[in-house]
């Protein structure tokens, strides 16, 4: 598991922190907030938890649509993040 | 830990203070019982360099403090400045309009809003709620309808701070519905916009002094530069926005409980009932020493919140204690003032009875006290 890599802990989060262990699991191209998974509050705990798990900065003009749609997309915003910083 | 202020700090707060004293304080009774705004009281205010306070100085503002800085200057405001409703409009302008448009605005819009808004000739009002969507703010129905050159919006808004005399406002709409929460986005609607009309102010309980209203979009066109963000960034404006707001609107509060607890004090020692200084009896002093209490711990609060911010660091949890905290207890210490001045509390010809009537807008607007409970529990994961 490495910064290349997010997408395991990140299920993790979004499956047990912020859908409460629900037993339909979701998959990496599940529409998070429209298809009802997690709310908004779910998205800035979501903010919270990239800026901490993974040490990026996530500006709030990033918080969009194209970024944070699916897990698919997320960790690949987390990717491009991690090598923007590396 | 330190709990210092720096001298320059210092001197800012006591130049803020003595200003809102000497020029900041009038006949406020009289404007409260007639539900007036200060317009020359938002003209001192701004040319002192309030509103710019942390613009920086090439778009209009004075670049004069940093957030902290911001926070104890404000707080020294609302000691100085007994005008509940210019205080709201204050911190409104300042945190609601002029910061959003600071974080997200393109050049043009910095240099088009920023430098009339600090120089107060330009009011700015911040648009979410709406007559079925209050505290539900998501499920708004405004639409920004996608056009040649820009958006038509329509809509309407409710209970918009400084909406009646606004000569610009924030409006959030949908931009496309079907992708709910991913679908708003932010505009810049200046008021001579055709279709754009500005409601009559409100008769309140309190904060009467500052116009509250309604914004209403009928067919208004906005031009595509004045988007606030990306379109569909309407969820992340609208987010940091009000972190923001939550963070700094209420500091002016806690320079306000300042003032009141003096007040209550000088009363306190001043009233003699059955032979005594009425603050001799516990009834009395014991309500007192639990204003104080809440004063500090609310000073902690603001202060913490602030260095967060100042770091860059999220404060979404410690906003929401913050804005729950501060306002529930400026409400309660402003009850306790009245119940401490007994009848002339009650008489409105002493003010005693406005900073109550104000307070209970503070535990209402920028989320209510139950919204932030919600928050705070939400963030738990509860």
């Amino acid at each position: 598991m490495t910064d290349t890599d997010p997408m395991k802990k990140l299920m993790s989060f979004i499956q047990h922190e912020l859908m409460g262990n629900q037993t339909d699991p979701i998959s990496k191209d599940d529409d998070l907030l429209g298809g009802g998974h997690i709310d908004s509050m779910g998205i800035m705990r979501l903010v919270a938890f990239l800026e901490t798990e993974f040490g990026v900065s996530v500006p709030p003009a990033d918080v969009t649509i194209e970024n944070f749609e699916t897990p698919q997309t997320i960790a690949d915003y987390v990717q491009a993040a991690c090598r923007g910083r590396s | 830990m330190n709990f210092d202020w720096t001298d320059d700090q210092l001197a800012y707060r006591d130049r803020m203070q003595a200003f809102a004293l000497e020029h900041l304080s009038d006949d406020v009774i009289d404007r409260d019982e007639r539900s007036e705004f200060a317009e020359d009281l938002w003209q001192r205010a701004a040319e002192f360099g309030i509103l710019g306070l942390y613009i920086p100085t090439q778009f209009g503002g004075k670049a004069s403090a940093d957030i902290q800085t911001a926070m104890l200057a404000m707080e020294a405001l609302g000691y100085g400045c007994s005008d509940g409703g210019l205080l709201l409009a204050l911190n409104a302008q300042m945190w609601a309009v002029q910061l959003p448009i600071l974080h997200f605005g393109s050049e043009f819009q910095k240099e088009r809003f920023l430098p009339r808004l600090c120089d107060g000739t330009w009011k700015g009002a911040h648009g979410i709620t709406e007559p079925s969507t209050g505290s539900d703010v998501f499920h708004l129905q405004t639409t920004a309808e996608k056009v040649d050159g820009g958006y038509v919006l329509n809509g309407s808004k409710c209970m918009v701070t400084l909406a009646p005399i606004c000569d610009v406002a924030l409006v959030v709409a949908s931009t496309n519905p079907a992708k709910g929460k991913w679908g708003l986005s932010t505009f810049l609607v200046e008021a001579e916009q055709e279709g754009f009309r500005r409601g009559a102010n409100h008769l309140k309980m309190g904060l009467r002094t500052v116009p509250i209203g309604e914004l209403h979009l009928n067919n208004c066109f906005v031009p595509e530069s004045h988007r606030l963000g990306k379109e569909g960034g309407g969820f992340a404006t609208f987010n940091h926005s009000l972190e923001f707001e939550r963070c700094c609107i209420l500091a002016s509060q806690v320079g306000a409980m300042q003032r009141q607890l003096e007040t209550c004090v000088r009363y306190a020692k001043e009233r003699s009932q059955f032979g005594q200084p009425i603050g001799k009896f516990q009834s009395v002093s014991n309500r007192i020493a639990d204003m104080k209490v809440r004063l500090e711990t609310s000073k902690l609060m603001l202060y913490k919140v602030a260095w967060l911010k100042s770091q860059g660091k999220s404060a979404m949890m410690d906003a929401a204690i913050l804005k729950l905290y501060l306002s529930e207890c400026y409400a309660q210490s402003s009850e306790d003032a009245v119940r401490i001045h007994g009848g002339r509390g009650y008489l409105c010809e002493n003010g005693i009875d406005r900073d109550w009537r104000d307070a209970i807008g503070g535990v209402l607007y920028a989320g209510t006290s139950d919204i932030q409970r919600n928050i705070i529990a939400g963030l738990l994961g509860v």
